[in-house]
This record gives structure tokens, C-alpha cells and sequence, in this order.
């Protein structure tokens, strides 16, 4: 964006004419990139607007769902299921493979946590029942056995009397 | 299986989900149809692109770009209602102002002690 900006710079000033300088300064942008009416927008209210926000975002008129309009800033950015790209099938021909993503494909707002580094929603082997069973009965027992090996030590220092009653003296 | 429960936020496996063996439909079937048709589009759009000999530029993707901006852009949309005042209390103002009396507490209190001569400062730096 940055190296975009600096370039006109440089190609307004260049051209040393008026034309070019106040172009800049007027802040008319040029037509190439993505346009206005394709970036993401105000929540939609009416029907219509539903219908011209999931045409923008390829999603069916159906599956179009916008986040709440509770002003936390999502806008009309559609609401896509909490999935993680996990889930997605290893097996199919992706246009970007590591991502799990075909080109032009509608990206979760959090999509950058859903990465296959990160957030792994896809089902666990095991119930969460068993899950939280086996995880809570271990460290439960581990520090049931620890507080038991607190009160009754199984290794007693071995130390003659003599010596016993000289270390009180020093303590 | 038939207990089986999944974590919270995570899914349920797809063949333990009764959706997938009670409630189809022709709608259901008509809807992926049309959403198979969608990414058809796509794909042939993208393909299109990728294979195009005398291509030199890279394929810009306007998802991708829509999901930058809006995630850079949310200040238009916001709106403060009791929700996100909240919240732009308890992770902004609150930790600012108990982390300033914790440690300004913390520090007269050593003061205090420095000046009536209870406090331990044996620390040498240079011995």
C-alpha cells in the first residue's frame, strides 16, 4: 500500500505539470484495483441490500448471514460457520493448498486464527467427557498422592544421636 | 459412541451427525447445487487467470482484499452501546488505573520504610 502511495508520488511530481500536482492534491484515485461498490460496507438493511452483499461476497442469498448490527465494527461482513481450515479436505485439489482455500472463496473474519498452524476445531478421538475424566483424575490423584507423601515421608534423614544433639546446638 | 460429546467449540465428527442421514432433501440438494455452481465460477475465473500465458502480473484476489479492509476498517461501523463501552472499559481503562495503585501502594509503602530505617538495603552493585 505504502510502496503504491510513494509511486504516484513520484509520478505526479515528475510530470512537473499543474495537471499532475493537483490531481494528487484533489485525491482522485485511479481506476485500477478493487473498486468501491466490491469492498465491504454498512450493515444491510433492506432486502436488497442483502441480495447485492451476497452477490459481492459469492455467498447465496440464503447462506448470507451478517454479523449482529451491535457497533462493534463488522459491518456487512458475513458470518461464516467457526470452522477451522482442519476441517477442510486434505485430499482436494485447493487453489492454495497449505491454506485450504480456493481463490476468491469468502474468508472467516478470524481466518488468520483458523490457519492450520493455529485454532484446531475439528472433533476430538475421544469424548470431552473422557477428556476432562482422565485429564482431572490424573492431576486430581497426583496431588492427592503427593499431600498423603507430605504427611507420612517415606525417607527420614538417618543421623546418630551424637550428631542429633550437636545440630541443635548450631540451628 | 453413541455418548459421545464433543468439546465445546469444536465439531461433531460428520458421521455421528444425524443431519446427515435424516434430513435430506431435495432443497438441500438444490442448495449445494447452486453453491457447487458458485465455486464452479470461481475456479473457472481463477484458471482462467492462472493459465493465461502472457500473465505477468500476480492474481489479485478480491476476497482476500475485502477481508483486509474490513478488518483494518471496523472504526466506520462502530457504534458505543453498553457492550462495547464495557469492553473498552475493562481491557482499556481498568488495568491502567489498578496497575497504577498497585504499584504506586507498593512503592510508598517502601518509601515509608526506607525513611523510618526498617528497610532491609543490603544490595551492593559493585562488591
Amino acid at each position: 500500500m505504502a510502496g503504491v502511495g510513494f509511486r504516484r508520488w513520484a509520478q505526479t511530481l515528475t510530470k512537473g505539470r499543474g495537471v499532475g500536482i493537483s490531481a494528487l492534491l484533489s485525491g482522485a484515485r485511479a481506476a485500477s484495483g478493487a473498486s468501491k461498490d466490491s469492498l465491504p460496507g454498512p450493515y444491510p438493511t433492506t432486502p436488497a441490500e442483502r441480495a447485492a452483499a451476497a452477490k459481492k461476497y459469492n455467498l447465496r442469498v440464503e447462506d448470507y448471514e451478517p454479523y449482529p448490527d451491535n457497533g462493534q465494527g463488522f459491518g456487512d461482513y458475513p458470518k461464516l460457520p467457526d470452522r477451522s481450515q482442519h476441517e477442510r479436505d486434505p485430499w482436494y485439489q485447493w487453489d492454495h493448498p497449505d491454506l485450504r482455500r480456493n481463490w476468491g472463496e469468502p474468508m472467516h473474519w478470524n481466518f488468520d486464527m483458523y490457519i492450520r498452524n493455529r485454532v484446531d476445531t475439528s472433533p476430538t478421538p475421544v469424548s470431552w467427557n473422557s477428556m476432562c475424566k482422565q485429564l482431572f483424575g490424573f492431576i486430581g490423584f497426583m496431588l492427592f498422592m503427593f499431600y498423603i507423601g507430605e504427611v507420612f515421608p517415606a525417607y527420614q534423614p538417618v543421623v546418630s544421636p551424637a550428631q542429633e544433639r550437636s545440630d541443635e546446638l548450631f540451628m | 459412541m453413541a455418548d459421545y460429546k464433543e468439546a465445546p467449540l469444536a465439531t461433531r465428527p460428520r458421521t455421528l451427525d444425524p443431519n446427515d442421514y435424516f434430513n435430506l432433501s431435495q432443497e438441500k440438494r438444490r442448495a449445494d447445487e447452486e453453491r457447487a455452481a458458485l465455486r464452479a465460477n470461481l475456479k473457472r475465473q481463477y484458471l482462467t487467470q492462472l493459465n493465461n500465458p502472457s500473465r505477468t502480473e500476480l492474481i489479485e484476489d478480491p476476497a482476500l482484499t475485502r477481508w483486509v479492509y474490513a478488518r483494518a476498517n471496523p472504526f466506520p461501523h462502530f457504534r458505543p452501546t453498553f457492550k462495547t463501552s464495557l469492553l473498552g472499559i475493562v481491557f482499556g481503562v481498568v488495568p491502567l488505573v489498578t496497575l497504577y495503585y498497585i504499584f504506586k501502594t507498593d512503592r510508598d509503602r517502601k518509601e515509608a520504610q526506607i525513611k523510618a530505617g526498617t528497610r532491609d538495603r543490603k544490595f551492593n552493585l559493585a562488591y
